[in-house]
């Protein structure tokens, strides 16, 4: 068993990091005409243009303070709608899910120009909070969906041990609830983080400002017209990978704390 | 029993651990929950509203105009960067939907190509994810927070880049599969393009798509695993089950809402495929047998600024995203899970 | 309790990074008017990335002057490529489009027809350059006799090779159809390891020389309907030939069935190829990634079929001022100074294409450079443009021609039935 599950764990980490590995070496490789070329060595050269010539400096810090406040606002606001459909029945709340559910399932390009229509009218366009509005909505489904079942998970017995302690609604939320949808946190931040992070075509609609675009169109730039700077997007999309991890990392530890600690209440 | 303002809904699995447990259902006239429920003495109508309402403003202000918006140029024709421009288009009915039903090409590429590619994603997803969960929450603490970090990059690296990756890869001259081919001898030494046939172009696909969509997968399926109880798992160990058992009579039910909402969302996101088609080798339109359902209603529609078409396109497919999943989430529904 | 800490905590956090967004987010909402500057005129300016890679000095300098000329802020965007055209559409919807903006040449056309675009045909009249634009350039930027774009620069494509190669093997550049086909095969029997001549499928660029130089046409004008041309006999004697390259000689490979020109260009750059179609714009960009290229490249205009030249797509990049425009005298001004004089020449010199205006062409033909005098006869000699007309766009976007050639090349139609095809489908396009 110990040897099928140390296959397992390689044969999956072979598979999930050959593109990953690929892609910085390239971004290491002085020659990256083409991807497909053998390295020739080892440089920084790509990063150092990607960073000075291709703005990410800047990029990276916008797209930080996007992904961040879409976090932070979509999981907030998921969590308490997710309270709200998991604990209480009342009327529409099939409506309300499956109109969340909707939001997904509308191609982005129809979306597109209404929606810049809306922004425009909301004074949303070429701002960055603007974009964080966006984004919310965006993550919102399917965070609200999983935290509904994390929540849903959670026997009401605890929560009403708590009140009989004497413990407000707000206490037991911090206390109790929080900490035992951790994971379901975890993971509706990451795919809130990525969603921001990674989004294009409503970021360059919304911007008018070089200064205020994200790392996603910054990475687009290398795509000329008349050719590619290989080397550019490898070490620009390894630019973009690494944050999404220590985000990971930092999230991971701060929930899993308060899940072992809620855990152990019993 | 309870009135229409009853009792706070409780899953099955809770249930299963409270067996015996009678006090789950609230009973009418009980003052203490209503109480500790807090500062809004208001009443349980209003406070899941309250809750909701963030929320709903943030997705009705910013969606339900531009929601209505397509529903409306669906209806028009809406063609050409002038009726962009105006705003507003000649209503023309039905017309855009006709045009759009009648295509023969809909019916004998694109569709079959959207739900077959849509279907093995979603399932080779899901398993792999989920095999991949379970790995990791067998492992030790440090390893697993390791190898989560590993899959994570998969998820994290942009998915433009990632196609390219597997284009090469992929590449006929140069890449590393069509390399070993050639040095097995099971390719002439030219080179075999791999893009050109539709069954390899989407299993190419097919594999960057789960690439990139397995890590969401293992990370959610992992979330629910380590909120199963421990207790559970030894008390059915101690039973004499084994993994496989165990697998299927605690993991899936406890499991279940997970899986719907991870389902659910792969077969929405995978039938909606763009990028990881339109990026490869005559994926952008000059190659007419590999169109699917993204890719075609931007080649045939937006990428022509035909608005009127591209808007019906989106609300068949959104109607038929609808009721592909509503038929999952019904019987969710039955089954008390929602 | 820790668990309470670190909820406070996270609030804590959540408050900062929402304050620093509000600040960040709204700061710089309404920069026009909190500007420190006497004037209140500025115009807004969207570049596309990536044509001059000096393009951030070259626009400091313009920025400077413009100040000094005319006391107005020019604030310019750099735009992608790839997601231009969606984000002048959607720019359009929303009714926030720029002052002035580079439109290609391909879309001028169409921009123009919907209106969103200032008539300049009145401004060029009056101003010292009037006859002074470059013919195929301003064809393309013309609907209904209107000029709706300023030519600012172009390039053409025509065949690159390795001199190296040539030498070696003692060849000479071809100067007809039958010619090329000797020296690719003579390529192709002492350097099999090579690509001989590539036919890129996903390329339309490249099949129209052999169009055009076999005598036909893409589309024609017929009053006011467009018909295709591209089943012709002569238009395919011309594709026949082209595909003939891959199919009959075997002088391509199957992987350039779906070769865009980038992969085109990439393959060149790595040494596998011998000759290709490709623009005036990329020996520069070649040599750059690949250094041991340099001094090893070449080029040849596209030969004719029995003499001359094939005629090649000049493509290029209009500057446009956009109806709508608060300074439309400004933004002329604007126009007027990137196209003509000092800063069109420096401009083409750094993104190695050739400026807008025949004044400043014929300086450029005159250069000795083996990389710039076969582009610039081509260009002057061999010029052509696809249909001037929006719904050629159309056609472009549906990829007509480029599927017409991949069917051809993977065997799948014949060239009688994919012109057929194309020709069909390319029509009811642009009559619909």
């Amino acid at each position: 068993m110990r040897a099928g599950r140390a296959v397992a764990l390689v044969a999956l980490l072979v598979f999930t990091l050959f593109p990953v590995v690929w892609m910085v070496v390239t971004a290491l490789n002085p020659s990256a005409s083409s991807a497909s070329a053998t390295p020739t060595g080892v440089t920084l050269d790509n990063f150092r243009f990607v960073l000075d010539e291709g703005g990410f400096g800047r990029y990276l810090w916008n797209s930080a303070l996007v992904a961040v406040g879409t976090v932070l606002v979509s999981g907030l606001l998921a969590l308490l709608a997710a309270v709200a459909v998991a604990r209480f029945r009342f009327k529409f709340r099939t409506a309300v899910l499956v109109m969340v559910l909707i939001v997904q399932m509308v191609p982005l390009e129809a979306l597109v120009i209404p929606l810049f229509i809306q922004a425009r009218n909301l004074q949303l366009i070429n701002s960055l909070l603007g974009l964080v509005v966006v984004y919310v909505a965006f993550s919102l489904p399917f965070a609200i969906w999983t935290l509904r079942g994390f929540v849903a998970a959670i026997p009401v017995d605890i929560e009403e041990a708590a009140y009989v302690d004497g413990a407000s609604w707000t206490r037991m939320f911090f206390s109790i609830l929080l900490p035992l949808v951790a994971p379901g946190l975890v993971a509706t931040s990451v795919f809130s983080f990525i969603t921001a992070w990674n989004e294009f075509v409503f970021a360059l609609t919304f911007l008018g400002d070089d200064s205020k675009y994200t790392v996603a169109i910054g990475l687009r730039n290398f795509f000329g017209q008349y050719g590619t700077n290989w080397g550019a997007v490898m070490a620009g999309s390894t630019l973009i990978t690494i944050p999404v991890m220590v985000f990971f990392v930092m999230v991971q530890r701060r929930l899993t704390a308060g899940l072992v600690a809620g855990a152990s209440k019993g | 029993m309870a009135g229409p303002l009853a009792a706070p809904v409780t899953s099955a699995p809770s249930e299963q651990r409270e067996t015996g447990d009678r006090r789950a259902a609230r009973r009418p006239g009980d003052r203490t929950p209503r109480a500790a429920l807090g500062h809004f003495g208001i009443g349980r109508t209003v406070r899941p509203w309250l809750l909701l309402t963030p929320s709903l403003i943030v997705l009705g202000a910013l969606l339900l105009y531009p929601l209505v918006r397509v529903v409306l140029i669906s209806l028009q024709d809406f063609s050409g960067l002038r009726a962009v421009a105006r705003g507003t288009a000649e209503f023309i009915g039905l017309d855009n939907y006709r045009e759009v039903l009648r295509d023969e090409q809909l019916w004998r590429t694109v569709l079959p190509n959207t739900v077959v590619v849509a279907l093995a994603c979603v399932f080779l997803t899901v398993v792999i994810g989920t095999l991949a969960a379970l790995l990791l929450e067998s492992l030790g603490a440090k390893m697993r927070a390791a190898t989560t970090i590993a899959i994570l990059s998969a998820w994290a690296v942009p998915a433009v880049t990632g196609t390219y990756i597997w284009i090469w890869i992929f590449d006929p001259v140069n890449g590393l599969v069509s390399k070993a081919a050639q040095w097995a001898g099971l390719v002439a030494p030219g080179g075999e393009n791999w893009f050109l046939d539709r069954t390899t172009f989407f299993a190419i696909v097919i594999l960057n798509v789960v690439h990139h969509g397995f890590p969401f997968v293992a990370l959610t399926v992992l979330a629910g695993l380590l909120t199963i109880p421990a207790e559970m798992v030894e008390a059915s160990k101690l039973d004499g089950a084994g993994a496989w058992r165990r697998f299927w009579s605690i993991t899936v039910p406890t499991l279940r809402p997970v899986f719907a909402v991870v389902t659910i969302l792969s077969t929405i996101w995978d039938f909606k495929v763009f990028t990881q088609v339109y990026l490869m080798p005559g994926g952008s339109g000059s190659n007419r047998e590999v169109l699917n359902l993204g890719t075609w209603s931007y080649v045939e529609s937006f990428g022509q600024t035909e608005y009127g078409t591209g808007s019906a396109i989106a609300v068949v497919l959104t109607v038929v995203l609808l009721l592909i999943t509503g038929i999952y989430l019904r019987t969710m529904f039955k089954e008390g899970e929602l | 309790m820790r668990i309470r800490s670190q909820s406070r905590r996270l609030a804590a956090v959540a408050l900062a990074a929402t304050t620093a967004l509000v600040i960040a987010g709204c700061g710089d909402g309404d920069s026009d008017t909190a500007n420190n500057d006497t004037t209140n005129q500025s115009l807004t300016v969207w570049i596309m990335e990536g044509t001059n890679p000096d393009a951030t000095p070259f626009f400091d300098k313009v920025k400077t002057a413009f100040k000094k000329d005319n006391n107005a802020e020019l604030n310019i965007q750099f735009v992608p490529w790839s997601a231009a055209h969606d984000k002048f559409v959607t720019a359009v919807g929303g009714g926030e489009t720029p002052d002035v903006a580079e439109v290609g040449t391909t879309w001028t056309p169409e921009f123009g027809e919907a209106g969103i675009l200032t008539d300049l045909t009145d401004k060029v009249k009056g101003s010292a350059v009037a006859d002074d634009l470059v013919d195929s350039l301003q064809t393309a930027g013309e609907v209904d006799g209107k000029l709706y774009g300023m030519p600012w620069y172009a390039g053409v494509r025509s065949v690159l090779y390795r001199t190296d190669v040539f030498e070696e093997l003692g060849l000479k550049p071809p100067t007809t159809w039958d010619e090329w086909l000797t020296v690719a095969q003579a390529i192709k029997t002492a350097k099999p390891e090579m690509i001989a001549m590539p036919v890129a499928g996903d390329n339309e660029y490249g099949v129209y020389p052999f169009v055009w130089g076999a005598g036909g046409d893409i589309a024609t004008l017929d009053g006011d309907k467009w018909t295709s041309k591209i089943d012709s006999a002569d238009a395919k004697r011309g594709i026949q030939f082209y595909t003939d390259l891959a199919l009959k000689h075997g002088l391509s490979s199957p992987a350039a069935a779906t070769w865009k020109e980038t992969d085109l260009r990439d393959n060149f750059g790595q040494g596998n190829v011998a000759m290709m179609i490709s623009g005036s714009w990329t020996p520069k960009s070649i040599v750059e990634k690949a250094p041991a290229l340099d001094g090893k490249i070449g080029a040849f205009p596209i030969p004719g079929e029995k003499s001359g030249l094939s005629p090649s797509f000049v493509g290029g990049s209009h500057l446009a001022v956009f109806e709508g425009s608060k300074n439309a005298d400004l933004a002329w001004k604007f126009v007027e100074m990137m196209t003509t004089g000092e800063f069109a020449n420096e401009w083409a010199t750094q993104s190695s294409f050739f400026p807008g205006l025949k004044s400043l062409l014929d300086e450029a033909t005159k250069q000795d450079d083996p990389l710039v005098a076969p582009f610039a006869e081509q260009m002057k000699d061999g010029g052509e443009t696809v249909p001037v007309t929006p719904a050629y766009g159309k056609v472009q976007a549906k990829k007509t021609v480029p599927a017409m050639l991949q069917a051809i090349l993977s065997g799948s139609k014949t060239v009688d039935q994919a012109t057929a095809d194309a020709a069909k489908e390319m029509t009811s396009e642009m009559q619909g």
